[in-house]
């Protein structure tokens, strides 16, 4: 499914709609984001996927001209960022990591008042901001004060206000962090229609299932680096053994366990808090059956599904979500 | 470093709009303070300590009648700087309005522009409240003396909007240099309340000796008082000055605060 949308939208001849090359931002003498190379297609939705001071947000900051880059370049619906920023700006939408939603205003003022900075005139933007609100499921919140929404309810109207002028580019910057999992999931849906109307979505997040979930690609980021990217189930694939199994036990006898495991299993790492021991395989019976003819007891023992969160330990031994 | 950034009208408009829609909300209880302070000066300085002030006046008029036009200044200034100061400071980095707004076409130096007309409309409403209550009343109760006494004075509220303008560009540069709300009573203390209380107001500075009518020149509130008591009082040519010398001091400095919040804004 999400390689037939690819070559759809994405396919030759079309023109990116962002272009990273060597892309790199300094603040002083720290380096946020150290050489980045990344291509997003129309109509794709893209993932930055890492854990917090990545540099997801500097890079999205970068994407809509609130960061400059210090080297490298950097094209936005096809534009240099250097030179174009206003013709940029007209043509995406933001959601920003913190809310900066206006308090002075209702919550329809708000799309009508963001309405006119892109000049749209008042009939078309009163027009945009019902559907707007009727899309986000806002409809009855409308002359509510924002400062009286809910967060989930404040993210959603921060969607909407992304989307007034109708952009061909949206960039999310943590659409779901903070959302209780109802909320979360309306979210979602809201992105996936998204994708569906053909509008392209860049998105970072800290949680691998969003990422899994709705991106066509994505890319891993740590300390300012690129460090894997493709289509998630790939990406899986390439990286870890299919299957994993998480043992708990006590330091001492997890490390009895590792050299068993070292033997029986593809590749064995140690889980996030350092309480546990994970075992990629290909085969789990088998490596059961090794553990158990060790005598170590198997009853906390939990089998699952290898995951972009595996993929992330293996790279960089440490835990996407601390 | 960038180059030097133009505002352009249009997001500025955009930016002044957005203050306006607020403001149609509350301007009943917003205006009602700015109003009722400059009353309140009239009535303790003008009728009060005017009582003391000895038969003649100052300029052949009444104290109250001297008094009057520069509180219009005054309040113009106060006004405005009320409104680059701790209401700027709240939208740049409190409320992060100004983060919200950039993302779209209007960029930083079209919010600082917007933010500079603003506060001088804010002011000239303000000021032109207050000059017709003050128009009233010198006719109602001294007739033989009026507190505004010519049509000049139909001048008075663009130049209140442009001394609005000229003291948001000095409030904007101090914000855009703070970090810290509490640090605007530096600002109110030590240039604010001299300014009101040294510019010829209460008192005319220049007949004091050398150098206080020099220092006085160098200092924007004079000028925008002499504009004010020249227009309230009929023709006056000196008036000329005084406007040249706001527009060229406006004009040199409203770039810098554009530059340095543009930096705010954009890392
Ligand atoms: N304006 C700034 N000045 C100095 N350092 C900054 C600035 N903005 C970001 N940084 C630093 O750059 C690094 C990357 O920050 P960034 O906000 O891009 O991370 P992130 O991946 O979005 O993290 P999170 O998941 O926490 O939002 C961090 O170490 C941060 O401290
Ligand atoms: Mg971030």
């Amino acid at each position: 499914m999400n390689t037939e949308t690819r070559t759809k939208r994405g396919g030759v001849g079309e023109k990116s709609t962002l272009v990273a090359h060597g892309l790199r931002k300094s603040y002083g003498e720290f380096e946020a984001v150290k050489g980045l190379d990344f291509e997003v297609f129309p109509g794709e939705c893209f993932g930055f996927l890492g854990p917090n001071g990545a540099g997801k947000t500097t890079t999205m900051r970068m994407i809509y001209g609130a960061a400059i880059p210090t080297s490298g370049t950097l094209s936005v619906v096809g534009l240099d960022v250097r030179g174009n920023e206003r013709a940029i700006k007209r043509r995406i939408g933001v959601v920003p990591q913190e809310n900066n939603l206006d308090d002075d205003l209702k919550v329809r003022e708000n799309l009508l008042v963001y309405g006119r900075y892109f000049d749209m005139p008042k009939k078309a933007a009163l027009r945009r901001a019902d559907e707007l609100l009727d899309f986000v499921q806002l409809t009855e919140k409308s002359n509510a004060d924002v400062s009286e929404l809910s967060g989930g309810m404040k993210r959603r109207l921060l969607i909407a206000r992304a989307l007034i002028n109708d952009p061909d580019l949206v960039v999310l910057d943590e659409p779901t962090t903070g959302l209780d999992p109802q909320a979360r999931h309306l979210v979602w849906d809201k992105m996936r229609d998204l994708v569906r109307e053909g509008k392209t979505l860049i998105l970072t997040t800290h949680y691998m299932e969003e990422a899994a979930r709705l991106c066509n690609r994505l890319v891993i980021m740590e300390d300012g680096h690129i460090i894997a990217g493709g289509v998630p189930e790939e990406m899986v694939e390439e990286h870890v053994s299919p299957q994993v199994l998480e043992f708990r036990a006590a330091p001492e006898a997890l490390e009895k366990l590792r050299p068993v495991l070292q033997e029986a299993a593809d590749d064995v790492e140690t889980g996030a808090t350092g309480e546990a021991l994970l075992a990629f395989t290909h085969d789990s019976d088998a490596v059961l059956d090794r553990v158990r003819r060790s005598g170590f007891t198997v009853e906390n023992t939990v089998y699952r599904q290898s995951s972009l969160e595996d993929v992330f330990l293996r790279l960089t031994g440490r835990s996407l979500t601390d | 470093m960038g180059s030097i950034r133009i505002p352009s009208p249009r997001g500025a408009f955009r930016v002044w709009q957005r203050n306006a829609t607020i403001f149609r909300k509350y301007w009943k209880s917003a205006m009602f303070p700015n109003f009722f302070e400059p009353l309140l000066y009239l009535a303790a300085m003008g009728l009060g300590l005017g009582a003391f002030i000895q038969q003649g006046g100052i300029n052949g008029q009444t104290y109250v009648q001297y008094i009057a036009p520069g509180l219009l200044a005054s309040n113009a200034m106060f006004a405005a700087s009320f409104e680059s100061t701790f209401n700027t400071f709240v939208k740049l980095r409190i409320d992060r309005i100004y983060d919200a707004i950039t993302t779209t076409p209007v960029n930083p130096e079209d919010v600082v522009a917007g933010e500079y007309l603003w506060a001088g409309t804010r002011a000239a409403l303000y000021g032109t409240g207050f000059l017709a209550m003050l128009t009233v009343l010198g006719f109602a109760f001294t007739p033989e003396n009026p507190l505004i006494s010519s049509w000049w004075a139909l001048l008075i509220p663009p130049m209140l909007l442009v001394i609005g303008v000229m003291f948001s560009v000095m409030g904007t540069l101090f914000t855009s240099l703070i970090k810290r709300i509490d640090l605007y009573a530096y600002y109110f203390t030590l240039v604010v309340t001299p300014l009101f209380l040294f510019s010829g107001i209460f008192f005319p500075v220049e007949e004091f000796p050398a150098p206080v009518p020099q220092i006085a020149w160098f200092t924007p509130l004079y000028h925008a008082v002499n504009a004010c008591r020249g227009l309230a009082n009929g023709p006056d040519l000196a008036v000329a000055g005084d406007v040249l010398w706001i527009l060229v001091f406006t004009g040199a400095l409203s770039l810098v605060p554009v530059q340095i919040m543009r930096r705010r804004l954009v890392s």
